[in-house]
């Protein structure tokens, strides 16, 4: 038999039945992989079932092309990423298969065996890290189409537009202790904590719990199986598998991706597969315990990126779980006590393995050779092995990552050949245990994760304490009410910390990179020759080389890669691994989904009460923020004339509202506004300007006394919270004396402003209590009353539009009522309902500035047209220095009413006005005017081009200038504003 | 994020609070030198330290708190509704400390939409 | 066949210094197995120079690059703490554009793209500047009238950008939801054909080998440990590694340069916040230019190897952790797939965050300070990569001629006591 291999077909390498094994034989399930059917048993995984009919390769590396297959059989197998149906980039050696499934390769053209591409690794040599760094440089011109050459390369599935966007709904939870890591020390700290009273929550990246026991062997399965019951007997451990914990951010508060229940699971409801399974759970734990084992350590040297070149734990994984033989004739390298157990479990399986070389001994594999797959390999005393399987077993590496986002600096020991924690650097509320902290037997592993899942749980207790006291509002619960729930975590005499035994540290060689050149990061085709030449060219730390060669920088995220290349470093550079370091461990540790991720769209919308109707009657919908209102109702110049020629009603419920109540409601219209309010009579309204300290225009409103101690302020709808919070700071931290309330009451009330020669007409049909007459309710004035029946509604007359006009605020669960009232009674008066862009019409023809429009970030009230209303001699307000040194040094620009001389001529709003070559303003806003049949704009240029008369040119966006007059004043429609005063 | 131990809800995330800034003392409008005043408005220790600083419960009681923080590790120590512990470069109590932020209330990002 | 590598043979140091990059290099280097020399050679601290700059980032090196490139200065040293490019120059997401609001605003970043189009050839280093095309969606009237206002702008200063609509930004990229059913619907876009993505570790790459050729020193692991001034002139400055005595100090620290700066007396305007980035897997090309959206905080691009980078806002409280945080990419995935709801499988690899110097009116802080010799280049945002060529070009012919240049004269420290801000809040709400 050629060590080429194996024989192929449906169970070609299929093992008779191995205690411990995950599939389920009575269940057959069939599978296509690049279009031929292949079967499976539930349980397996994409790779395990491939495996089992005999086929090694499964992918090609990304810029060489080179033939990949297994090397770890984990979900972080470099040579095992495939696509499933419209899902690119799933790790074929985690992923169960089902029934049905459409698997294939990815980026592989022709086909996966041959590949065009390959041809690259010919060009190889001359394609090293960063070699597009040297070159493509000229001609420049030429430059997008080396790339697009590069973009056909790239090594990975491809999205599809007709994916289907998938919403997953998030979970919160608040473990008192998040064990991270299902196996045996995992298992032990669970159990231990949730027997001292805490609230476990168990995360475990593989389908089942129980870690290296599941391969290990008989002995092994009864401690796992032990484990396994006391796990269970505990309700108060919540066990999540098939699930990873992403991250530790500050505060423990910790992401961990739940990709979904296992498709074999028996009863588990709806079976949710693949990418659109996984699901985030938020937790915020009050301690961690970190337990995630230990990740084995490829080895480097030529050839080892061959398939047939696996790690240890991949064939103890693939006889034990899946029952499939790796190979028929293999060579072993071992370094440690998992090698030898191995080589145990391959003479098992009925693997002839021929050769076994120690490490400890002096042993070594210095290259592999073969095409397409493992063929032969060479060992240290020179001999050449044919054979079709390779396993190395030379280390491990800590995944460390939650450890130093939580701060801490894992130190090398050259002892041990890895990293391990520094519990000094650790904070309170993060723990570690397993082989991440230790070796040792079963029984020290153990006792080392019982003491420290209890540890957790006590400090969990302290913490949880801790918190509740720091706080006034929660101290005096806690102080009454110490226990909750049986034997709390951290009470009774839990107030010793609990001693958590030593756990040893054996001896490892050092075995990184062997004698010669080969993959350090198998997904980015980086090769120990790479990162030696980015170091000789001057990439002399890690993270430089890092970057320089690309190396821990794919899919991996540096798993398998990091400490490799660290020690590749370390040597090229002449320093130890403990002073190169490592590059940074980011999150999130697994990869994860945009989708679960996102979860479930939270943007809420806003409407009032009145916006069905609107949408009925054909509105077109304007978002405007959070809202959505009506734009037009089809012919905003129609709605704008009714307006100005008989009587028209608009929904503006989304202006802010603030109900002011209190005797010192005048300070603090004082200080927020730049005019005056201690005179402001009851049943007075006045129009005010806000400004931030530095003198720019914040806001503007109207604000209403109704009552002694009890006024009603108006705001822009974009600035609702923003005043509200403007106020509430102010009364809080500068002057909590004040006796001032503020309600805001924005969508409490439903807002109609209705206006138009015939407003007051209808108003007077409609309202009760209130005497209506222009002598009893002037202008700017405001009264309480019943509208359409409703009581305690605001009436107020104010004239944004520059019609006579009347707002309406009445308890926004009757606003429709009103609303179809005023249309009711009004039918003879010519009522009709005008828009959002009906009234920009209006106001804009009356001159009344949009705060956010007609002003920007910086642009100051003298700007702005507004020095009738800043009064500088009075007390401390928002923007008074700024204010008196911008007039004491002359304003910068000036907003003027515009007018282009030929007034068929509409700009652009934005277009640019200037002068001398220079950019000297811009139009503010613009429209046509039905009023006047012309165009009509506001415009901020600067001071010296804003006296009336002033010839404008204003710069149209298709190139061509035209003339605009500057106006008088900013109003074009009745400037002296008699027609609100009638 | 983090947790905030705000005084009337207890610990809550971050993430319910706006974070309205350093606190800083606010000198008196009518007698401030514009130098003075430009320095209210513009100018932050924004130490790599232990800082006193506001922020506002949005999400919550809508009540500001302060807090001190170490802007590195993001660590919180000492809250309260009010007054001052002596944080170096700050002075004053309550009444004198103006609304921190006080340049621009709608904080860096500019203006809603 | 495979190549064959046995082994590492180092090969002979060639004699020019820096070597000439090019194809035909790569094919004598691959056949006779050579190493390339090094970029920059490590040298030993001197006890003085006329001029350090503190901080290796794109800022400083080009700074560097500059003095000695077009002003002859060249006993200049760089210090940065840690290796070249790990601050922002190292963490950015590397987005190119000039489409900015205020003519000087326009003016400087373009001379920026004209000096990032040449680099290559002139650092003979590929930085690999793709000027695939910039858009800024608008997703309500009012975003719309900034864009026409960036576009009018922008084309008054001879900058190509112009505003279009949601048919042909669908055109542009098909993958986007531009329907008027999605939340935020597009409205139009302003698009920037000069836009677009580069290497940003190339770009410090090559200046640091162009700086340290014509005899600049870098120095790494050299952290600024106080500055020395004496009757309010710049004496020296102290470092973990030894002091040096000097005229002439640049502050080119970014995030970090508060503390800097008040080594030397000098305080900023500036608060430091965290700007979050992410990268996803690489995933078949599909996305040819750069994407912002300025009402849902978002940007993205995709690189050659395939990768999705996206960025978004400033974190929402001032802080000088670098850690990220869940929120961040909570908010980012679902903004993202607002605008591309077909990318709900793609999968996040990695996040991180660098850190942001942020003035009052988003716009840096550059030229001169009260006290003499002592320089800032600093106040950078979200907004920095973009313009260190023309940062340091101006920097270093500022220090070079003891003059403010006039591209930069808009930028003085001083505004902020005179009141004259600049009005970039509009451009830069979202950063890129």
């Amino acid at each position: 038999m050629t060590a080429r291999g194996a024989r192929k077909g449906p169970a070609a390498m299929r093992l008779s039945q191995q205690p411990g094994e995950v599939i389920d034989r009575t269940r057959e399930l069939r599978f296509s992989w690049n279009g031929r059917e292949y079967p499976a048993y539930q349980g397996d995984t994409i790779i395990s079932a491939l495996a089992a009919a005999g086929e090694r390769v499964f992918s090609r590396s990304l810029k060489y092309h080179r033939p990949r297959g297994l090397l770890t059989a984990t979900f972080h197998d470099p040579g095992c990423m495939v696509q499933v149906g419209d899902e690119p980039n799933v790790r074929g050696a985690h992923r169960l298969v089902s029934d049905g499934m459409q698997v294939c390769s990815q980026n592989t053209w022709p086909s996966l065996r041959f590949d065009a591409k390959s041809v690259n690794r010919l060009a190889g040599r001359f394609l090293t890290a960063g070699f597009y760094y040297k070159t493509f440089m000229r001609p420049r011109s030429l430059w997008p189409a080396y790339e697009a050459v590069l973009r056909r390369f790239v090594n990975a599935g491809s999205v599809s537009p007709d994916t289907a966007p998938g919403r997953p709904e998030k979970r919160y939870a608040h473990p008192d202790v998040l064990v991270a890591g299902g196996g045996p020390a995992g298992m032990a700290a669970a159990v231990a904590a949730a027997r001292a009273g805490a609230r476990v929550l168990l995360v475990e990246e593989d389908h089942k719990l129980g870690g290296h026991l599941r391969w290990g062997g008989e002995a092994d399965l009864a401690v796992l199986g032990g484990l396994a019951a006391q796990v269970a007997a505990e309700p108060d451990i919540e066990v999540l598998t098939n699930a990873v914990v992403l991250g530790r951010y500050d505060g423990n508060w910790i992401a961990v991706l739940d990709r979904g229940a296992d498709a074999a699971g028996p009863g588990t409801g709806t079976v949710r597969t693949g990418a659109a399974a996984e699901r985030l759970v938020k937790a915020r734990a009050k301690t961690l315990v970190v337990a995630p084992g230990l990740i084995e350590r490829p080895y480097v040297f030529e050839g080892n990126d061959l398939p047939g070149v696996m790690l240890s734990t991949a064939v103890r994984r693939l006889i034990s779980l899946y029952a499939v033989k790796p190979g028929a004739r293999a060579v072993v390298l071992s370094a440690n006590a998992d090698g030898d157990a191995a080589v145990a479990d391959l003479k098992r399986a009925g693997v002839d393995v021929v050769r076994v070389e120690d490490a400890r001994l002096g042993g070594d594999v210095v290259a592999a050779a073969g095409r397409g797959g493992l063929r032969a390999v060479e060992v240290a005393d020179g001999t050449r092995i044919s054979c079709d399987l390779l396993v190395t077993a030379v280390g491990w590496t800590a995944p460390t990552a939650l450890l130093n986002a939580a701060g801490d600096r894992p130190v090398y020991s050259a002892h041990a050949a890895r990293f391990l924690p520094d519990p000094a650097r650790l904070p309170e509320d993060v723990l570690v245990t397993g082989g991440i902290a230790g070796d040792g037997g079963i029984d020290e592993l153990t006792e080392h994760a019982t003491a420290t899942g209890a540890e957790a749980a006590r400090r969990a207790g302290r913490i949880g304490r801790a918190r509740a006291l720091a706080c006034p509002a929660t101290r005096r619960a806690a102080l009454a009410c110490p226990a909750t729930r049986r034997a709390a975590p951290g009470d009774s005499a839990g107030a010793e910390p609990i001693a958590i035994p030593d756990l040893p540290v054996n001896p490892h060689p050092e075995m990184f990179a062997g004698r010669t050149h080969g993959m350090v990061d198998f997904s980015e085709d980086v090769s120990s020759k790479d990162l030696v030449g980015a170091v000789a060219e001057g990439y002399d730390s890690v993270e430089l080389a890092k970057r320089y060669t690309t190396a821990t920088m794919g899919p991996l995220q540096g798993k398998l890669e990091t400490v490799n290349a660290a020690a590749i470093v370390a040597t090229a550079t002449g320093c130890s691994i403990a002073e190169t370091g490592t590059t940074t461990w980011r999150p999130p540790y697994a990869p994860v989904t945009l989708g679960a991720l996102a979860g479930q769209v939270h943007e809420p919308v806003r409407y009032s009460p009145m916006q069905p109707w609107h949408e009925a009657h054909g509105a077109a919908p304007l978002v405007a923020g959070a809202w959505i209102r009506p734009d037009s109702y089809g012919d905003p110049a129609a709605e704008a004339r009714n307006v100005r020629e008989r009587v028209g009603i608009i929904d503006v419920t989304p202006i802010g509202k603030l109900d002011l109540r209190g005797p010192d409601v005048p300070r603090l219209l004082n200080l927020l506004y730049v005019n005056k309010w201690s005179k402001l009579g009851i049943g007075r309204v006045r129009y005010g300007v806000m400004c931030a300290e530095d003198g720019v225009v914040l806001d503007d409103g109207v604000t209403g006394r109704l009552g002694e101690e009890h006024y009603l302020m108006s705001t822009t709808s974009s600035g609702a919270a923003t005043v509200w919070e403007w106020a509430e700071n102010w009364l809080q931290t500068e002057h909590p004396d004040w006796r001032v309330h503020v309600t805001p009451v924005t969508t409490a009330y439903a807002s109609i402003n209705v206006a138009g020669p015939q407003s007051r007409r209808l108003i007077e049909r409609v309202t009760e209590g209130v005497d209506i007459t222009n002598e009893a309710f002037p202008y700017m004035h405001v009264r309480t009353g019943s509208i359409a029946g409703v009581e305690a509604s605001v009436l107020w007359r104010i004239g944004f539009t520059g019609e006579l006009s009347y707002e309406l605020h009445v308890p926004a669960g009757y606003g429709l009522h009103v609303w179809e009232t005023l249309l009711d009674r009004g039918a003879d008066l010519g009522v009709a309902p005008f828009g959002v862009e009906a009234q920009r019409i209006l106001r804009l023809e009356k001159g009344h500035l949009i705060v956010g429009q007609d002003t920007d970030g910086l642009t100051r009230a003298f700007s702005a047209g507004l020095d009738w209303a800043v009064k500088l001699d009075k007390d401390d307000f928002a923007g008074q220095p700024e204010l008196a040194w911008q007039l004491a040094a002359g304003v910068g620009e000036r907003l003027v009413g515009v007018q282009p001389a030929d007034g068929s001529v509409l700009p652009a709003e934005a277009s640019q006005i200037i002068e001398g070559g220079r950019i000297a303003g811009r139009i503010t806003s613009s429209r046509m005017s039905p009023a006047l049949g012309r165009s009509v704009c506001l415009a901020l240029v600067d001071a010296r081009l804003a006296e009336p008369g002033t010839v404008l040119t204003v710069l149209l966006p298709s190139g061509q200038q035209i003339e605009a007059l500057v106006m008088p004043q900013l109003a074009h429609v009745d400037p002296d504003g008699g027609r609100m005063r009638v | 994020m983090i947790l905030l131990p705000c005084a009337w809800c207890g610990p809550r995330d971050a993430a319910e609070f706006q974070h309205v800034g350093e606190l800083v003392a606010r000198p008196d409008p009518r007698t401030a030198s514009q130098q003075q005043w430009r320095v209210y408005l513009y100018l932050r220790a924004n130490r790599r330290d232990w800082t006193v600083e506001t922020w506002y419960h949005r999400m919550g009681c809508r009540r500001y708190i302060q807090v001190e923080r170490h802007t590195e590790t993001n660590e919180v120590r000492h809250a309260g509704t009010s007054g001052v512990t002596g944080a170096a470069g700050v002075t004053g109590t309550a009444e004198s400390a103006g609304p921190p932020g006080a340049a621009s209330p709608a904080g860096p990002a500019g203006s809603a939409g | 066949m495979q190549a064959s590598a046995n082994g590492h043979r180092p090969g002979r140091l060639r004699a020019r210094y820096p070597a000439r990059y090019s194809a035909f290099g790569l094919l004598r280097h691959g056949l006779t197995d050579q190493d390339w020399p090094p970029a920059w050679r490590p040298r030993p601290m001197k006890a003085s120079y006329d001029v350090v700059i503190i901080g290796g980032g794109v800022h400083g090196l080009a700074a560097a690059y500059y003095l000695a490139a077009n002003h002859g200065i060249t006993d200049v040293a760089v210090l940065d703490k840690g290796y070249l490019g790990s601050g922002g120059s190292g963490r950015n997401t590397a987005i190119l554009r000039s489409n900015y609001l205020t003519p000087e605003g326009v003016r400087f970043y373009d001379r920026s793209i004209k000096l990032y189009q040449r680099l290559a050839a002139s650092l003979d280093f590929n930085v690999m500047f793709s000027q695939r095309g910039h858009l800024t969606l608008a997703h309500s009237d009012a975003s719309l009238r900034t864009m026409r206002w960036r576009a009018e702008v922008n084309k008054f200063e001879g900058v190509d950008s112009e505003v279009i609509g949601a048919a042909e930004v669908k055109r542009l990229v098909p993958f986007l939801d531009v329907s008027p059913a999605a939340r935020y619907p597009v409205l139009g876009a302003l698009w920037h054909p000069p836009g677009g993505i580069i290497r940003h570790d190339a770009v410090v790459w090559g200046y640091a080998r162009g700086a340290a050729a014509r005899g600049v020193h870098l120095h790494q692991n050299t952290e600024v440990t106080g500055i020395d001034v004496a009757g309010q002139k710049v004496r020296g400055v102290r470092t973990s590694q030894g002091d040096i005595a000097t005229r002439v100090v640049l502050n080119a620290t970014a995030g970090w340069c508060t503390l800097i700066s008040d080594m030397a007396g000098v305080p900023l305007p500036v608060q430091t916040f965290p700007l979050q980035a992410a990268v996803t897997e690489p995933v078949k090309p599909f996305l040819s230019t750069v994407i912002v959206s300025g009402t849902l905080h978002v940007y993205v691009s995709q690189t050659d190897r395939g990768e999705l980078v996206f960025g978004a806002s400033v974190d929402p409280f001032t802080s000088y952790s670098m850690r990220g945080s869940l929120e961040f990419i909570e908010g980012l995935a679902g903004h993202v797939l607002e605008l591309m709801p077909a990318l709900t499988k793609v999968r996040v690899l990695r996040q991180w965050a660098g850190l942001c110097d942020m003035t009052p009116d988003f716009s840096p802080i550059m030229g001169s300070t009260p006290v003499d010799g002592f320089l800032t280049d600093v106040g950078w945002g979200t907004y920095g990569f973009k313009a260190g060529p023309v940062s340091g070009e101006a920097m270093a012919e500022c220090i070079a001629s003891g003059r403010t240049p006039e591209i930069i004269a808009a930028f003085g420290l001083d505004r902020f006591a005179s009141g004259a801000l600049v009005g970039e809040k509009g451009a830069a709400a979202v950063g890129h």
